[in-house]
């Protein structure tokens, strides 16, 4: 059976790139859905079952969300693909952690740079795939801030001191951090040598563990800053009524 | 009299319920050493402030009611005195003519000379003798006085018999005069002007005393005392006519001669617990009331030789002790209120001086004699009495100050060069006093601001300064984070120069002026934008400004409190400007990425050759290296190279090359936008050049950050050889460009045996340089 994949991008030129990207990183049967907004985008989601996936027979197994898009953003779709069963890739041509963070935290699993090379799209597409996600040194930080805010004032400081310009006033919750919401002592470490640029092979070899593991706690990372971030929203709505 | 009482009770009322409201206002109120604890019973003394002013204003209104009593028994004692209701007036050979007259007998003689009065034993009392027998205070000559003090006394009792003989040259016989009842309108103008000053000084005494009744504020009491009396004493030497109050005149000289000595013991005593408390202040009061005590006691019982000598001996003595404590007190706290009471005393002190030495010096000239010992010492004590009665205002306004300036300044030059020229040159007195005048006028008009800087200490700093201060501090405040107290008062301690500058924790609505204008509280004024924690709290405390030399007054408090208010403002002001600036950098950043960038994008997928693609890329990656500086002010080294580490290992990962890198620093500083792309760019542009040229499998980045100092190493083992004969196109001459907008230098050679490095130093790599 084909595996089927939504590419949501405006832009037909790149969205024929992104098609040849995606043809060229799998050797499965595919059946590639192209979107140029999110509203077409949400009609082909609703013929496969919805955006819970709950009904769905044969739902989508990739979806490529540009940021950017005509009708509004990308950003909005994967909020409300949060329950979907599908890889989720964010590909824009913003590298910075300001755009991509949020993305991350509303369950993409990784992102591709749109100005980077065939090659070296088919690469980070399958490693994604694969379970690989990309972690650049800025959302390295960023997570790291993220989950110190959330767990400050449990865990002993792991020596590492908060960069200045990242103070946040985010306040400190009262009540005991749920365990999905903190990273263990090896998560964090994997982080900070991230945020300071190491590659994957360097960390592995520094902490004196397999690449893959490394790799584990990476994927172990995105999943709790999806939770977290969710279980934040919901606390959020609920402050503010909504639910 | 109504005018009187009311010109009398204004400024004293002013006066009372400004000190109720504010920090004590008597001149003697506050030492400089006490001064905050009483600040920070303002608020207490506020709520106490009803019950406080209660008795305080019965009192007031009972000891105004006891002055008028007096006073209107003394004016209804002077008008039912006996009198020769007779006008007068001098001709061309400065004789005295009768002018009017009430009496019958008299007016028949209307034209005529005078020649004098004979007494009832035949003695004639010339004019001269009438006239000059006013003040005996101020006679030298030991026997002139008692001459003096005899004619009047029988000139007195003559008027006491009911009719006076008076002589006139046109005629042989005397002229027998009945004497009249003086009556109200007989006294004078002058008189109730003296009258009018003695109750307002009364009354300023009486303020004072009633506001704080302590040791300082008795003193100021008893001089204002001594003070109203010898006003009073001056305004009955100008009742018209030659008549004195026959009750007053044996007391007359007595009471001159104490009023003198008691103002100088008291005015000794005050200065030696004020501004600060002196050491020996015990020895120095008593001995100065002693020394006035037994003086005044001599002078009662015993008839004292060269009286006159004596008295201003004594009175130059305690002028010129008072101004010597101020000193030492100044030198051992400067307290800028000394400062100014010492120029005052020392003016004092001048005056009187030059008067002194004008009567002992024109003895031989009866003219100028009379003259310097009648108007001269009427200036001189009006002089006198109103530098006392300002003392307590002067720490309340600079306004106050200034005019009381100008006047002093004025009279004393008037008056020295009127008797300069009265002395020394042949002039008549008119010529002498109009020359004299305009001499004075002149000399005030230029010396006026020598003068004001020197009684008030320098004036305020320029306008220019202060507004350059103002937006260094708002400025200061922009730029950096925390407490922002310190910035405040640096603005402050350039504004007056301070001796002290504190902070307290304790807070008020505005600035005041508290310890008789040594210290000024200034509550920190709240910023806009500011988080509440990093808020300025509580107030500073200036002490003695321009150290020490100057006072603070209402007016600076006012400008204090104007000037927090405008750097609020500028305050406010830059950070909407700051925050504009970077919402339309931001802005821009966004539609150059969005618009410029997708164009890019889709010309990239579309390139016909793998160069074009590659051009469009590296052309796409510069844009979005530049809008990401655009969109952020500023990157740390740390973070900096992080990334470069990051996105050069990605590069050489998919060229299949091997990555050797270092990076180190000493100091972690942050980049600014300039530093931070053109680094980016450069490295990008190297690493890029090591790819597409050098085709080589292994690359070195070594980047060092130390003590300022920045250097970068790049090199490969690829192709690329003689760096000395390449082609500078634009990627080469963009990184010359970059190097020398840092302020740094490149240099290319051969690597070993194979390779190529380029080494990129900038000696200064500064903070946001």
């Amino acid at each position: 059976m084909a595996v089927k994949v939504l590419i949501v991008e405006d832009n037909p030129v790149a969205r024929s790139f992104l098609c040849r990207v995606v043809r060229e990183s799998f050797s499965d049967t595919l059946t590639i859905t192209e979107a140029g907004d999110l509203e077409s985008a949400r009609r082909q989601i609703n013929l496969t079952g919805g955006a819970q996936g709950l009904h769905g027979v044969d739902p989508f197994r990739l979806v490529l969300v540009d940021l950017e898009l005509p009708d509004g953003n990308g950003m909005e779709l994967l909020a409300e693909l949060s329950q979907y069963p599908a890889t989720k890739i964010v590909t824009t041509l913003y590298s910075d952690d300001d755009h991509l963070f949020p993305a991350l935290q509303r369950g993409a699993d990784g992102y591709l740079l749109k100005e980077d090379r065939f090659e070296v799209l088919v690469e980070e597409l399958q490693k994604i795939v694969r379970g690989q996600p990309p972690l650049s040194p800025a959302i390295a930080r960023r997570l790291l801030n993220h989950f110190r805010d959330s767990q400050r004032g449990e865990l002993p400081d792991s020596g590492f001191s908060r960069p200045a310009e990242l103070v946040t006033s985010r306040p400190v919750p009262i009540e005991k951090t749920p365990d999905h919401e903190r990273l263990t002592p090896r998560e964090n470490e994997v982080l900070t040598y991230l945020s300071k640029g190491f590659t994957i092979k360097e960390i592995a070899n520094l902490m004196g563990i397999k690449w893959f593991t490394v790799n584990d706690h990476i994927k172990s990372i995105y999943k709790k800053l999806n939770v977290s971030s969710r279980a934040e929203a919901a606390v959020l709505a609920t402050k503010q009524g909504l639910v | 009299m109504a005018a009187a009482r009311d010109a009398g009770l204004t400024p004293a009322l002013a006066a009372d319920s400004a000190a109720a409201h504010d920090a004590p206002s008597s001149g003697f109120a506050n030492t400089g050493s006490s001064v905050l604890p009483q600040t920070f019973d303002a608020d207490e003394r506020g709520i106490v402030a009803a019950r406080w002013l209660g008795w305080r204003r019965r009192a007031l209104v009972v000891l105004a009611l006891l002055g008028c009593v007096g006073l209107f028994t003394l004016l209804r004692t002077l008008s039912g005195s006996p009198h020769i209701d007779a006008g007068w007036r001098t001709n061309a050979t400065g004789q005295m003519v009768l002018d009017s007259a009430g009496d019958a007998n008299l007016r028949a003689h209307i034209g005529e000379t005078f020649v004098g009065v004979v007494l009832a034993d035949g003695r004639l009392l010339p004019p001269e003798v009438l006239l000059a027998r006013r003040s005996p205070r101020w006679v030298v000559d030991d026997t002139l006085r008692e001459q003096q003090l005899a004619h009047g006394a029988a000139y007195a009792s003559a008027l006491r018999d009911g009719s006076v003989m008076l002589k006139f040259a046109e005629s042989a016989a005397p002229v027998e005069v009945r004497t009249a009842v003086r009556g109200y309108a007989g006294l004078g103008s002058v008189f109730w002007l003296m009258t009018a000053l003695a109750l307002v000084f009364y009354l300023t005494g009486a303020v004072v005393v009633l506001v704080q009744p302590d040791e300082r504020n008795l003193l100021f009491g008893l001089t204002a005392a001594a003070q109203t009396t010898h006003l009073l004493l001056i305004g009955l030497d100008t009742l018209p006519g030659f008549e004195f109050p026959a009750q007053l005149a044996p007391l007359d000289l007595w009471l001159r001669v104490s009023c003198d000595v008691v103002t100088g013991a008291a005015s000794v005593h005050a200065l030696s617990v004020y501004p600060r408390r002196l050491p020996y202040q015990g020895l120095i009061a008593v001995t100065s009331w002693a020394v006035g005590i037994g003086f005044i006691a001599t002078v009662a019982f015993n008839p004292v030789p060269r009286l006159w000598w004596w008295t201003q001996g004594l009175q130059l003595s305690y002028f010129a002790a008072g101004w010597l404590l101020l000193v030492w007190s100044y030198r051992l706290t400067p307290h800028p209120m000394a400062i100014v009471m010492r120029r005052l005393s020392l003016a004092v002190l001048a005056i009187l001086l030059l008067l002194t030495l004008t009567v002992a010096l024109s003895q031989g000239n009866a003219d100028v004699q009379r003259f310097a010992a009648g108007p001269g010492s009427l200036i001189w004590y009006v002089f006198q009495a109103s530098a006392l009665m300002l003392v307590p205002f002067l720490s309340r306004s600079q306004q106050v100050m200034r005019e009381f300036t100008l006047l002093a300044g004025i009279s004393a030059v008037a008056t020295s060069l009127d008797l300069l020229f009265v002395a020394v040159m042949p002039m008549s007195q008119f010529t002498s006093h109009t020359l004299a005048l305009f001499l004075a006028l002149g000399l005030y008009a230029g010396a006026r601001q020598w003068m004001l800087n020197l009684l008030m200490g320098s004036n305020m700093l320029t306008t220019e300064r202060m507004f350059e201060g103002l937006y260094r501090t708002a400025r200061e405040i922009e730029t950096s984070a925390g407490d922002h107290t310190e910035h405040f008062a640096r603005l402050l301690g350039e504004l007056f120069e301070p001796l002290e500058l504190g902070h307290t924790t304790r807070s008020s609505s505005s600035t005041r002026v508290v310890g008789d204008g040594s210290t000024m509280l200034v509550p920190l004024p709240r910023l806009p934008g500011v988080a509440d924690e990093l808020q300025p709290r509580g107030s500073l405390v200036l002490r003695f400004a321009r150290r020490g030399r100057r006072m603070f007054t209402r007016e600076d408090a006012r400008l204090t409190d104007r000037v927090l208010e405008q750097m609020v403002r500028a305050v406010a002001f830059d950070r909407a400007v700051e925050q504009g600036r970077n919402e339309e950098r931001a802005r821009i950043a966004q539609d150059l990425h969005d618009d410029i960038g997708a164009r890019l994008l889709t010309l990239m997928y579309k390139a016909q050759s793998p160069e074009m693609e590659d051009y469009l890329r590296h052309t796409l990656q510069d844009l979005k290296t530049l809008t990401r500086g655009l969109a952020a002010s500023s990157h740390l080294l740390s973070h900096a190279g992080a990334e470069w580490k990051a996105d050069i290992t990605q590069r050489l990962d998919a060229a299949h090359c091997e990555l050797d890198w270092s990076f180190d620093f000493d100091r972690d500083i942050n980049l600014s936008v300039v530093q931070w792309s053109a680094l980016t760019r450069m490295l990008r542009e190297l690493i890029n050049n090591v790819i597409v040229h050098a085709r080589a499998s292994r690359v070195s980045v070594s980047a060092h950050y130390q003590r300022g100092r920045f250097v970068l190493l790049v090199s490969d083992d690829g192709a690329g050889r003689r760096p000395d004969t390449w082609a500078h196109g634009l990627g080469l001459g963009g990184i010359r460009k970059r190097v020398k907008l840092l302020g740094g230098e490149v240099h290319w050679r051969e690597n070993g045996t194979r390779g190529i490095s380029c080494e990129i130093r900038v000696p200064e790599l500064g903070d946001r340089a």
